[in-house]
């Protein structure tokens, strides 16, 4: 998918060389008014659905939140009681919002260059092996298609508990070491060990298949004539396959930048004590903190107003990124 | 960018898809409709939600309730829900949309629902039996001279611990402080913690400390959580944080016994509720406490929680709502007796109806309602999520050892004050 402009230069030039003068031409010029209706027609059919669907579900909801992030919607989703950017001050204004949005540009600076090494590794391992790559391909996806919720339970009570039976506990004990809380611990803050072990378990996988489809769109002929050339090893990784990845680089790159900033699922439910919620969490995500305020404290329109703060910084870290590795540019 | 669409879409459907099944699990198993046979006659039906009690049998009972109040008023169907998981975010976000319950109960009363109008006043149904309630359970429910809510049971929460334990290591049940710390250390041994008070090290324990120094949380609207008394008990509550005796991280958090019951600790923070379960696991091997005084001139303290009735102000039957609340929790004293004490124990909120239970007049179930009528204290009205979080958070950093607790105090009063203004203005 996302490696298909790799392969795309020599092969496309060779296929399409000889046919485009035979006559082609003018008979599609002619037919082009109704062949534009009906792909018109087919177009409006087969996305209006989806169009549809997005609207009423996506772009409403969000033309409304950013309406009741501008009232004072306490205990009610009805916009009306204006307050300007009141809720935009207030939610700038609290230390423990500034205090999550900290932590999440800490936690991203720290788990998308892991999760990238990690995935490109073992991508690049996988793919050399010639037996059961299929089996260790499959093996390692599986995490990815394990729901955050269920992970987080695990982790939380069966590998990382506090107790000495804890299996993370159990492997310590092996080294003479003391059994500790894993997720309490503040000093030092042992909770990231749990945070960041889950979500390289469930991510790497994923991305680790698209830097694959990457790898396989590189064309052997390179390779070999780099071969030819004496070239091996680092060297053909450093100017060969990372070059050709670029495009799968950045996209991953992209991605991994916003599911960080999303980051909700595992530290709600790893601190999540049930009654009295995550308040005393010792690390809240942006997110975290605003499902308290909209869930917990019923204020909507804070609510709103963080999401949209938010928002805009995934976007400005995307633009900015896209900026500085080239998104969307054509292959020079 | 097709990537991110694949994988957004995957999950979304996966996540719909679960959703959509486990929405058929939870309304074919938890939402039953007793009325059924009836409700071919009656006119109305009732939603009706509970959180999901753990003790068995308490679902039965509350269908049992209803089937009983559709046979007293055949025009009047009640539809039971069970809810379980975070149940407070769940109602909030219910309450808005036309799919919220006519009957709900809360844990600790938020006067903020009442002041936002969701909830309806309820004082025309308690006619004669008003001073009937105990004083907590009317001042609990009042909010600007008016009662919002019929209080269904109390939940009293104290320490339970092991007296073979205790006696084992010569230790006699602590009365102060300095007693539980030196006594949750000494009962630390290389392979258990000496005290539970819930997986996150706090509990209930920074509310027990304010109280259990003389200081309030919030008084009149104004957050007290910052006094002197207050930051002194809070920073007391480090030392069992220092000393490593408590427990952290257990399967099961504090409101379930089972880490007292299995033996990981001697001592734990739950509440009335577990103690069926208590007595069967230990049998007479085990005592309730108070939370000690933090020292000379405080006081012992308990908690009183527990579970207030309401009826949804904007719901299409707030007339019939407001029967079966008068008819369940104000008529019925012997199904609300049933309540109390048959699953899980709690203490009847109405004096007549707590003075004619049998399994709480004797042996710690009654120490814990004689603990309760001398210390309890429920949490303030205005305790909502955004105040609670705040004064959590700054107890967790002060018990963690993070930054100098008075100014971390200082910013929580700040937070705190401004959602309470907010509440009440």
């Amino acid at each position: 998918m996302v490696a298909a402009p790799h392969t795309g230069p020599p092969r496309t030039r060779r296929r399409s060389g000889p046919a485009r003068p035979s006559g082609r031409g003018p008979a599609r010029a002619g037919r082009r008014p109704r062949a534009g209706r009906s792909a018109w027609a087919a177009f409006a059919l087969l996305t209006a659905p989806t169009l549809i669907g997005l609207g009423a579900f996506k772009y409403v909801a969000i033309g409304w939140s950013f309406l009741l992030s501008l009232s004072d919607a306490r205990g009610t989703i009805a916009p009306g009681r204006w307050v300007g950017l009141d809720n935009y001050l207030t939610l700038l204004s609290d230390r423990t919002f500034r205090a999550s949005l900290g932590q999440i540009l800490l936690f991203t600076a720290f788990i998308v260059p892991v999760t990238f090494a990690a995935s490109l590794g073992l991508a690049l391992l996988v793919h050399r092996i010639r037996r059961g790559r299929a089996v260790l391909r499959t093996a390692f996806l599986i995490p990815a298609a394990v729901s955050y919720v269920a992970a987080s339970l695990l982790w939380k009570m069966s590998l990382f508990n506090g107790l000495p039976t804890g299996i993370a506990n159990t492997v310590a004990g092996w080294f003479g070491m003391e059994a500790v809380p894993w997720l309490q611990t503040t000093s030092p803050p042992l909770y990231w060990v749990v945070l960041v072990t889950l979500r390289l378990w469930l991510q790497v996988g994923f991305y680790m298949v698209l830097f694959l489809a990457g790898l396989q769109g590189i064309p052997q002929d390179l390779y070999e004539a780099a071969a030819l050339d004496g070239a091996k090893g680092l060297r053909l990784l450093r100017s060969i396959t990372l070059p050709m990845l670029r495009n799968t680089s950045v996209a991953v790159l992209m991605l991994l930048f916003i599911a960080a900033f999303q980051a909700f699922d595992e530290f709600y439910n790893l601190f999540n004590s049930g009654l009295s919620g995550t308040g005393a969490a010792p690390v809240q995500t942006p997110l975290v903190h605003l499902y308290n305020t909209a869930m917990g404290s019923q204020d909507y329109g804070l609510g709103s107003a963080g999401a949209f703060v938010l928002t805009a910084l995934i976007v400005g870290v995307t633009l900015i990124q896209g900026r500085f590795t080239g998104f969307g540019r054509k292959e020079g | 960018m097709s990537a991110h669409r694949t994988e957004l879409s995957r999950r979304r459907f996966l996540g719909g898809s679960l959703m959509i099944v486990a929405g058929g699990v939870v309304t074919t198993a938890c939402s039953t409709n007793p009325g059924a046979d009836a409700s071919s006659s009656a006119r109305t039906t009732l939603n009706v939600w509970y959180h999901a009690y753990g003790e068995a049998g308490a679902q039965q009972a509350a269908l049992r309730y209803a089937t009983a109040f559709t046979k007293a008023h055949p025009d009047i169907a009640v539809k039971v829900t069970w809810v379980p998981g975070d149940y407070t975010a769940k109602i909030n976000a219910t309450l808005l949309t036309d799919a919220a319950p006519d009957v709900f109960e809360i844990g600790d009363f938020s006067d903020a629902l009442a002041r936002r109008g969701q909830i309806a006043a309820l004082d025309d149904l308690y006619g004669s039996a008003r001073s009937d309630f105990n004083d907590n359970a009317i001042a609990g429910v009042t909010v600007d001279g008016k009662l919002y809510g019929v209080k269904m049971i109390d939940d009293v929460m104290m320490l339970y611990f092991r007296k073979s334990r205790l006696t084992e290591a010569g230790i006699t049940p602590p009365t102060t402080f300095d007693e539980l710390v030196a006594a949750a250390k000494a009962l630390t041994t290389k392979t258990g913690k000496g005290l539970f008070l819930g997986n996150d090290g706090l509990g209930d324990s920074p509310i027990l400390a304010v109280r259990s120094n003389g200081a309030d949380l919030v008084a009149d609207g104004k957050v007290a959580f910052g006094s002197p008394q207050a930051l002194e008990a809070l920073t007391g509550l480090r030392r069992l944080h220092e000393d490593k005796s408590l427990l952290l991280g257990y399967t099961t958090d504090w409101w379930d016994p089972s880490a007292l019951t299995q033996d990981v600790v001697p001592m734990q923070w739950c509440g009335l509720w577990a103690m069926p379960a208590v007595k069967t696991a230990l049998g007479d091997d085990f005592g309730v406490l108070p939370w000690p005084a933090f020292k000379a001139g405080g006081s012992p303290a308990v908690r009183v929680g527990g579970w207030t009735s309401c009826v949804n102000a904007k719901g299409r039957h707030v007339d019939a709502a407001k029967k079966y609340v008068q008819w369940l929790w104000i008529q019925e004293s012997g199904l609300q007796k049933d309540w109390a004490e048959s699953y899980g124990f709690h203490v009847p909120p109405r004096k007549s109806v707590a003075a004619g239970a049998e399994k709480l007049s004797g042996g710690p179930a009654r120490e814990t309602v004689e603990l309760a009528a001398k210390y309890g204290k429920p949490n303030p009205g205005t305790w909502d999520t955004a105040v609670s979080d705040a004064f959590r958070a700054a107890a967790a950093k002060i018990v963690g050892g993070q930054g100098d607790p008075a100014q971390i105090m200082a910013e929580a009063v700040d937070r705190a004050q401004t959602v309470v203004d907010k509440q009440r203005g």
